[in-house]
Formats: structure tokens, sequence, C-alpha cells
């Protein structure tokens, strides 16, 4: 399975019986063969309980269940996708920049808060992502999107990198992240770089960032 | 030195050794290692570079990247260009100009009347010196050579840098149809002649003037 690029904005996803797809719904642009798209009341996996998680934590863009036998196209929006493959590790990203994923993909929501107290709650509000994220695990492909191409930048110990948290897509592993001002009062003033903010991330890993500094 | 390399076509990484860059305001989008940012009061070059800006209205807020690691830069997902100057002359609209070598000096000059009838403004920004450049256009940037007696015509809103020993005037590439708004939307152009070479955006810009 996985997703194919056809070029920046689009992927293929090749749909076999007894394994199903998640994809943003309305992101479907073509498909061949027989193929069902059900909208996914639960709000993806995990039952009743994990969905109230999602109203709750506002990590809740609607999805919808791809199954049968052929082959869709997805792409959403005219944003850049991004095809991230997992191989029994973790992804976190936007529930809003998620285009699609594999079935075989454990899915669940993080609060981003509790990593870093007041902090975390700061960050939520000076970077506009959020306090909660989309947690992916397991083996199988992500299809993410972005304003302009992604590159992705390792994340190593005693390396870590800091990230415009307006162009910060999406980061995968054990990373730690923490808010970071390098600044000093005067620059909270109105004075500053426009690099007030940073996200840091700390860890073994990598972070997919975005060419621009406009959201979804 | 502050070693410029493109990361795909959409971002800029500049290599720091303890060196500076000037970057357009909040065009980072990550970095690694140390770095600092410092706003450059009224866009650099000192108190008279602050006074030809206010007065000039080619606008620009800049800021000084210093650091030890590599800095990536973007700007709205625009394609990027490096330029590479040997001593001469860069000019670039102000918009359009991302990030220098701080080694290299920027100013403001005068374009003549030409500019506000193409748009574009009456000054644009000028880069000179020995070093890096980046300037940005919305989608690749095509890099056109003009010398001898082969004059080079752009549409105002897909001018995005020249650099060489440019003159630079404006055409009215219309009849009397176009006078009367009978045109093909294609009523002015800015012609250049001598040796240099033109950088042209597949892309029109809104200019100031509206839609030429």
């Amino acid at each position: 399975m996985g997703f194919t690029r056809i070029n920046g904005k689009m992927v293929e996803a090749r749909v076999v019986p007894g394994q199903r797809l998640f994809s943003q719904r309305g992101a479907m642009l073509a498909y061949t063969g027989d193929v069902r798209f059900t909208p996914n009341i639960t709000g993806g996996q995990g039952g009743v309980m994990s969905m109230i998680g999602r109203r709750v934590a506002n990590e809740d863009a609607p999805l919808m269940t791809v199954e049968g036998q052929g082959s869709v196209l997805f792409g959403h929006g005219g944003h850049h996708v991004h095809v991230v493959d997992l191989a029994g590790d973790t992804l976190y990203v936007e529930a809003d920049r998620l285009l699609a994923f594999e079935g075989s993909l454990q899915q669940s929501t993080m609060f981003m808060g509790s990593q870093g107290g007041v902090m975390g709650i700061v960050r939520g509000q000076v970077t506009g992502q959020g306090l909660f994220t989309t947690r992916l695990d397991g083996h199988g492909s992500v299809a993410v999107m972005a304003h302009g191409g992604v590159f992705e930048l390792p994340i190593t110990p005693g390396q870590p990198v800091h990230v415009d948290p307006q162009a910060y897509v999406a980061h995968r592993g054990q990373v730690q992240n923490k808010l970071s001002s390098a600044l000093g009062w005067r620059e909270m003033i109105g004075r500053g770089s426009g690099e007030a903010f940073q996200l840091e991330l700390s860890g073994q890993g990598a972070v997919y960032v975005q060419a621009s500094e406009e959201k979804l | 030195m502050a070693q410029f390399r493109l990361q795909g076509s959409r971002v800029l990484a500049v290599e720091l050794a303890g060196d500076a860059v000037k970057a357009r305001n909040g065009s980072m989008v990550a970095y690694t290692g140390q770095m600092s940012f410092k706003k450059l009061t009224g866009g650099g070059d000192g108190l008279r570079g602050m006074v030809t800006r206010r007065l000039t209205g080619e606008q620009m807020t800049v800021m000084e990247v210093k650091g030890q690691g590599t800095c990536y830069f973007a700007d709205k997902a625009t394609e990027i260009n490096l330029v590479r100057l040997n001593g001469e002359t860069l000019y670039v609209e102000a918009d359009n100009l991302l990030c220098t070598e701080a080694t290299l000096r920027t100013g403001t000059t005068f374009t003549g009347l030409n500019g506000v009838s193409s748009g574009n403004g009456l000054f644009t920004t000028k880069v000179e010196g020995h070093g890096w450049a980046a300037v940005t256009s919305n989608g690749p940037a095509v890099v056109l050579r003009v010398g001898g007696d082969m004059p080079l015509r752009v549409d105002p809103g897909a001018y995005v840098a020249h650099t060489g020993n440019l003159h630079r005037s404006l055409k009215s590439g219309a009849g009397w149809t176009t006078v009367i708004g009978e045109g093909g939307g294609e009523a002015v152009q800015v012609e250049f002649t001598g040796e240099g070479l033109v950088y042209v955006q597949p892309s029109e810009k809104i200019t100031i003037g509206g839609d030429v």
C-alpha cells in the first residue's frame, strides 16, 4: 500500500480489500475501481471515547473511511502534499494538516500542554497551533499538507532544531518540544525582528518544516 | 563567510560560522545551532539609510541574523534565486529581497519617473559588493541577457531584479485603441538597454499603480 506521489500536490493510494484508509473529508479528487467512502462518525479510530477526546481537544477535522478495491487520488486546496512513512515510530501532526493515512496506523490525540506546564498553555495561545495534536503510531504511510514544499530536518541528541511556529508542520520520534523566546521584553512590545517565538525540538527524530509562514 | 544554498526551490539554507546575514523580518522558518535575531533600525545601513527609506517609501524591515549553525529562510512559499555579486550592483524591488550577506551594502536608488507609471514606485533597492544575495520570485524566475542592439521589454509586474550596466525606460506598447480603453492589457512595458541580466517572474503582481 502506501501513497504514490503524482506531483507536489497530489498523491495516489491503492485500496485493497481488508485494508482501509482514512482521509480528510472531501479530499478525494478522483478514483477508479470499486471504492466506498463513508463519513466516519467516530472521527477516525479509537471509538466514541476517542471521538469525545478529539471534540474537546478541537482536533476533530472530519474524516472519512475509504474501503474497497481500486485507486484513489487525494489532494486538497492546492496545498503541497508530503508523504511520511512510519516504521513503528510516532508522528505528531495537527488534524487540519492531515490529508490521509493508512488504517494500519493507530490514531490518538495528545495533549501538548502537559509537556511544558504553563509554558505549554502559553505556547498554544501564542503559536496558534493548539494544545492538542493528533498522534499516529505504527507501520504505514501518512500524507500531510503544507503551504509550499516541505523539508525534513533531523533532530539528534545535543543538536536541537528551532522552528518558527507558523512554519512547523509535523514531527516524529522521541522528541521534546518547548516554546523558547530567545529575546528580551523589548522585542515583545513590537520592536522585534519578527522571530519572537520559536519551537525548540530536542531528542531523537525529525521535524517537517514548510517553506512559508502561512497557516493552511 | 556565510554559505548560501537552496534546500529545494523555496527554502534558503545559510551556514553561519560566527558571521551575520541581513534578512527580511520574520522570514526564518527553522534553525539548528545558536542564532540571534536583531531588528535593524530602519532597514539597516545607519541613519542615512533609514532617512532615505522613510522618504522613498522603499520600506523594508530587516533583521540581522548572527550565529553558528544553519538558518533556514522562506517567504510565502515563493521561489528563491541566488545571485552572486562580484563587485557589481543588483537592483531589486524591496519586496523581492529575502536575504543578503552582511558584507553587502544595501541602499535605495531613484529610478526616475519610469517607476511611477510602471507602478513599482520611484525607488528600487540597490545591493552592492561581494557576496550572495537571495531574491524571491513568484514562480521560477528566468534570467534574460540583454546586450548589443537587443533591448528587452518586460511587463512591469513581472520584473523582479537586474544586474549590470542597464538603462531602463518606460515604453508604451499601445496604439490609440489602448487610450480609449480597448487595450490588450499590455499598455506599459519597461525597456532595458545596455549590457546585463534581467530576472523575470512568470507572474504579474498587482503593482501599486494598479493593474497596468
